[in-house]
């Protein structure tokens, strides 16, 4: 069968030989032109030629005719030379061994009377890119830049940074770059313009540096130079200075002088450019004088508003940049916000940008102007045009507080408006107001409720489920509200799943009563029927919470929500300085750091820190959904939160996280006996811990080592293990995980030492205690006794541990009862306690924590929630809960 | 009358040139040969890297005159310049004579190529001022120019610099090239 085949295919290709189907008689178009190239006649090769360059344009592969085009590059027809010079930069790194060819020619015309000729020469040779020529490309360079023509000497400038890039040592060693530094001296403005371009692209790709450092005769010839040179030499030199660093203030105040005068160019990048050279200098603190900044930030206005009104594309940009500005410095511009009001014909794009300068230079002198311009813009058709405008109403109601309340009216006037994307964004601005405001203006709630079902988009949802239930004592008929949202629970997204757990759970905890129903089907619907994990564990801890200590559930879940500041940065603190050295550039518009931009590689000011980025990110998408992690390192950045479309519930998670801890080291033990352990120091720093081990960069980590199950008792006790570090981080007076401390030291206790905590679940005390043997023989016959107490505690079971071997612990949990013999002590809490083993007795007293007798106020009895509780929590894989728990 | 038939002349002859190449090893004086022709005068030269190319008048023919680079890198892209070539100068250092082997080399598979199989054949056995310089006969055999079939070829003795034997080569050449039209 095989060689059947194989015999088949021979066969085949001998037929497909014999009739020549391989060698086509047909030699092709580049055949054609490879003739005509060669022709006797010098038209006809110049006809072809342009013909390869036609057809190279329109994308032909014309390379292979390489060889016979550099024919034709000898010639005194300068329109032949350049055609076949641009021939050449586009394919001479495909045929690299064959661009040798032209070397000589190119040698010859940087020796031609015509400078033209030279410096095309010289250009062109510096944009071939070819390692194998750039040996011959060295002599005719350095006869260019010391050329008498000052055009043929500014292109070999810049030919000296090409050559850099391809081969800085060699550039190096022949001099070029001790040239450039001689050509920042020359005396036409051009030639020197380009030195300092090249020289500072130079030094910015190189990582050697120093090798463009500009002294004050330097600096006096750039200025010279920047008055007379191209618009494009400004700029260059503009930037230059702006990288410079002023020995004192004398100079910078000299530097600003001479560069005023550019902000009256017709040139938008000349301008920005000085800008930048301003901004920069204040950054920086160069210039300190009141009197210099009030000049500069005076002269600085009217170019910029000049530029808003230019081309909408102009205006796009100067807008970005305006931004950057604004955010470092609010004073410009604040008399000029009429300028920013968005006319009916702008792009959408300038639009947009127009709102964030407008929310920028809001204050309390110009705020009813601005918020009738915005009431206007709500009006518009282009819908995402109108909610951005709702939204910076509610930014600038975050920003003044004196002005918080007319924002609320005019929200109020657009939710009476009843159209639907209106109302909808207005709920979830008044989510965030809300959140800045508390308690303030609670009578809007009534009308805001009023529109429940006319709401279809997830975050106007899971706004209003948060304001009702935080709110929920005010609301007369919360319950049902909710009750209609409960309705189509399992179809909801999640994020109204989410919040509308919360706000029954928080309705239940202001209102037992009422809510009694809804919470048991709410739970019991998301923990049975809901997917999303993030869902049934909030589900999960709620319930747990809920059945084993109601009293925390109400501290978690009822916390104190930090407060929110108004959201006027764009970007980052570092980023926005890196940003501001960049401004009129690519990065100052897309408020990327310049290194993402290939270019300059050698800036060391990028920053590194992930938290920043993924910071930047998401504040560069305003409204968007964030996930879990994210949240995470939002609690760095207290100023964003307030756009996060998810906020209300963070205070929750934030304060229930250390229950978290508690509720799954209960859940341990199988039987689910053992009661949740009580506090024995509040900490009072606890948000600042916490902050510290989320913005510690490792919280993926540490979230998952809470999530463990395998966790035991142990390992949370251990003062060592990450978690007994989190442990600490108790919230206010939330049960703290309790450290065991040392009560007898072995020193005492003839080489036994004994720690020991006392810890009180589901109402009953226990004693964690660790013996440790530190003599070198074995310990046995342990027991233990208390002296009579003021509580009347007493050990219920004999220590049951036989035998210590040397150097060797043992755990113990001693349960307790209160119902021994009393006696007042002083102070009440001290307990004195008696040990016994085989070489001795020891006496030691310990101060119990006041906190571990305080009982809960109320204990509902819901003795079905444990019990599912641990029914389904042994088959719980929790470890993706805390995502869901932080949003 | 005369002038237009003139003037038509010119189109038909004047722009038609004559394609020559100039080979021969690295510092043989190919350049040299080339402007002493060009311009009757001896410039200084650099190695040449790549090509020169010019147009010269001799005998109210248009010479397009091709003086290729002779170092080894450059000798491997003589190949791209053989089309259309009427005739081939081919010069030849008289007094190098430790690389007269690899002159012959390259000038035996530069007449291989199936392009050049017309072209005449002017070896210039250049350098004959200088002292210890080999006769042409010596040149003449060690090459192997006797040998050679179905080729129209001729040697001369020359010497750039002073410009002799050059004007003898180009007569012949535009004697050879006349003859084959």
């Amino acid at each position: 069968m095989q060689a059947a085949v194989t015999k088949f295919t021979q066969n085949a290709l001998a037929d497909l030989r014999r009739q020549n189907f391989f060698s086509t008689a047909k030699k092709g178009e580049n055949f054609e032109l490879k003739a005509d190239l060669n022709s006797e006649y010098k038209e006809r090769r110049k006809d072809t030629v342009k013909r390869v360059i036609a057809n190279m344009t329109i994308g032909k592969d014309v390379s292979s005719l390489f060889a016979d085009v550099v024919k034709n590059m000898q010639t005194d027809d300068i329109e032949l030379k350049k055609l076949v010079y641009l021939y050449l930069i586009n394919y001479a790194k495909s045929q690299p061994e064959l661009v040798i060819l032209a070397v000589n020619t190119f040698v010859k015309d940087t020796d031609d009377p015509n400078p033209l000729i030279r410096a095309l020469a010289i250009r062109t040779m510096g944009c071939l890119r070819v390692e194998e020529i750039t040996n011959y490309l060295c002599e005719p360079l350095r006869k260019c830049l010391r050329d008498d023509n000052p055009y043929v000497r500014k292109t070999a400038a810049i030919c000296v940074a090409k050559l850099y890039d391809l081969n800085p040592q060699l550039t190096v060693d022949n001099g070029f770059v001790a040239t450039l530094q001689e050509m920042i001296s020359d005396s036409n403005p051009v030639v020197v313009a380009n030195a300092v371009a090249a020289l500072s692209e130079i030094n910015d790709s190189s990582t050697q540096k120093g090798l463009f450092n500009i002294n004050n005769s330097i600096l006096l010839k750039l200025l010279a130079a920047l008055n007379e040179s191209t618009e494009w030499g400004q700029i260059c030199i503009l930037t230059t200075l702006a990288d410079y660093v002023p020995v004192d203030e004398k100079e910078a105040e000299n530097i600003v002088e001479r560069v005023i005068p550019r902000l009256q160019h017709a040139n938008a990048s000349v301008v920005l450019s000085a800008v930048k050279v301003f901004m920069v200098y204040m950054n920086q603190n160069y210039i300190t004088s009141e009197k210099t900044i009030n000049l500069i930030v005076k002269k600085m206005t009217p170019p910029l508003v000049t530029l808003v009104s230019d081309h909408s594309e102009i205006q796009y940009v100067a807008l970005r940049n305006i931004n950057l500005i604004l955010q470092k410095r609010s004073d410009i511009l604040s008399q000029e916000i009429r300028v920013f009001f968005c006319k009916y014909n702008d792009p959408p794009y300038v639009k947009l940008e127009k709102l964030e300068v407008m929310i920028q230079l809001c204050n309390d002198k110009n705020v009813d102007q601005v918020l009738s311009e915005f009431k206007e813009y709500c009006n518009e058709v282009d819908v995402d045009f109108v909610r951005r405008s709702v939204r910076a109403i509610g930014r600038c109601a975050i920003k003044l507080e004196s002005a918080a309340e007319r924002c609320v009216n005019v929200l109020l006037e657009l939710i009476s408006s009843h159209v639907n994307y209106v109302l909808q964004e207005a709920i979830v601005v008044m989510k965030d107001i809300f959140r800045k405001y508390p308690h303030s203006y609670e009578g809007v709630i009534v009308n805001l409720c009023k529109n429940l079902e006319s709401l279809d988009e997830p975050e106007a949802k899971a706004s209003l489920i948060w304001i009702i239930g935080e709110y929920a004592e005010k609301i007369d008929n919360a319950n049902e509200l909710l009750e209609f949202f409960l309705e189509g629970f399992k179809e909801e997204s999640s994020m109204v799943q989410l919040q509308l757990i919360t706000a029954i759970v928080k309705l239940f905890l202001k209102k037992p009563s009422q809510a009694q129903d809804s919470v048991q089907k709410i739970l019991q619907t998301a923990t049975q029927s809901c997917d999303n994990p993030d869902i049934r564990d909030r589900a999960y801890i709620y319930w747990r919470l809920l059945s084993t200590n109601p009293q925390a559930a109400k501290t978690v879940v009822l916390a104190e929500k930090p407060p929110i500041e108004s959201h006027t940065k764009i970007v980052s603190d570092s980023l926005l300085d890196e940003l501001i050295a960049n401004i009129g550039t690519l990065a100052s518009v897309y408020y990327k750091p310049a290194s993402l931009f290939g270019g300059r590689t050698g800036d060391n000011k990028i920053f590194s820190t992930p938290a920043e980025d993924a910071n930047a990110d998401i504040e560069g998408v305003p409204g968007t959904t964030i996930g879990g992690v994210e949240n995470l390192l939002d609690l760095d950045f207290d100023d964003s939160s307030a756009q996060k479309s998810s906020t209300p519930p963070s205070a929750a998670p934030k304060s229930g996280m250390n229950d978290l801890l508690d509720l799954l080291n209960d859940d341990v033990p199988p039987m689910g006996n053992t009661g949740l352990s009580q506090p024995s120091t509040p900490s009072n720093n606890v948000q600042n811990d916490l902050l510290s081990i989320l913005g510690g960069g490792n919280n993926t980590m540490s979230s998952s080592n809470i999530m463990s199950p395998g966790l035991n008792s142990n390992n949370l006790m251990s003062p060592n293990s990450g978690l007994g570090g989190l442990g600490g981080l108790s919230m206010m007076s939330q049960p703290q995980q309790p450290q065991k401390t040392v009560m007898l030291p072995a020193n005492e206790g003839k080489g036994m030492e004994i720690s020991a905590v006392f810890v009180k679940r589901q109402n009953k005390f226990f004693m964690e205690l660790t013996f440790s043997n530190k003599t070198a023989q074995p310990l046995s016959e342990i027991a233990i006794q208390f002296n009579k107490n003021t509580y009347g505690l007493i050990p219920l079971a004999p220590i049951g541990i036989n035998v210590i071997p040397p150097n060797e612990s043992r755990d113990f949990t001693l349960p307790l009862g209160t119902n021994g013999p009393v006696q007042q002590m002083n102070p009440p809490t001290l307990l004195q306690i008696a040990v016994k083993n085989n070489l001795g007795v020891y006496y030691f007293q310990h101060v119990l924590p006041t906190s571990l007798f305080e009982t809960p106020s109320t204990t509902p009895s819901m003795p079905s929630f444990g019990m599912n509780m641990n029914n389904n929590n042994n088959n719980n894989n929790s470890n993706n809960g805390l995502d869901g728990l932080l949003i | 009358m005369g002038q237009i038939f003139s003037g038509l002349l010119n189109r038909l002859w004047g722009s038609k040139e004559v394609r020559i190449l100039i080979l021969g090893l690295d510092g043989a004086g190919k350049t040299t040969i080339l402007y002493r022709l060009q311009i009757g005068e001896v410039v200084t030269t650099i190695p040449t890297i790549g090509f020169n190319v010019e147009t010269v008048n001799y005998k109210n023919i248009k010479f397009q005159v091709w003086d290729l680079g002779g170092q080894t890198s450059i000798r491997p892209y003589w190949r791209c310049y053989y089309t259309n070539t009427d005739a081939i100068i081919y010069v030849v250092d008289s007094v190098d004579k430790d690389r007269i082997a690899t002159s012959k080399e390259e000038l035996i598979a530069m007449l291989d190529e199936e392009e050049l199989k017309d072209a005449a054949l002017l070896v210039f056995a250049n350098k004959q001022d200088m002292e210890g310089a080999m006769s042409v006969m010596d040149v003449s055999n060690a090459l192997g120019l006797s040998l050679l079939k179905n080729r129209t070829w001729t040697i001369f003795k020359c010497s750039a610099v002073t410009g002799e034997g050059l004007t003898e080569g180009m007569d012949w050449l535009v004697n050879t090239i006349e003859g084959k039209k």
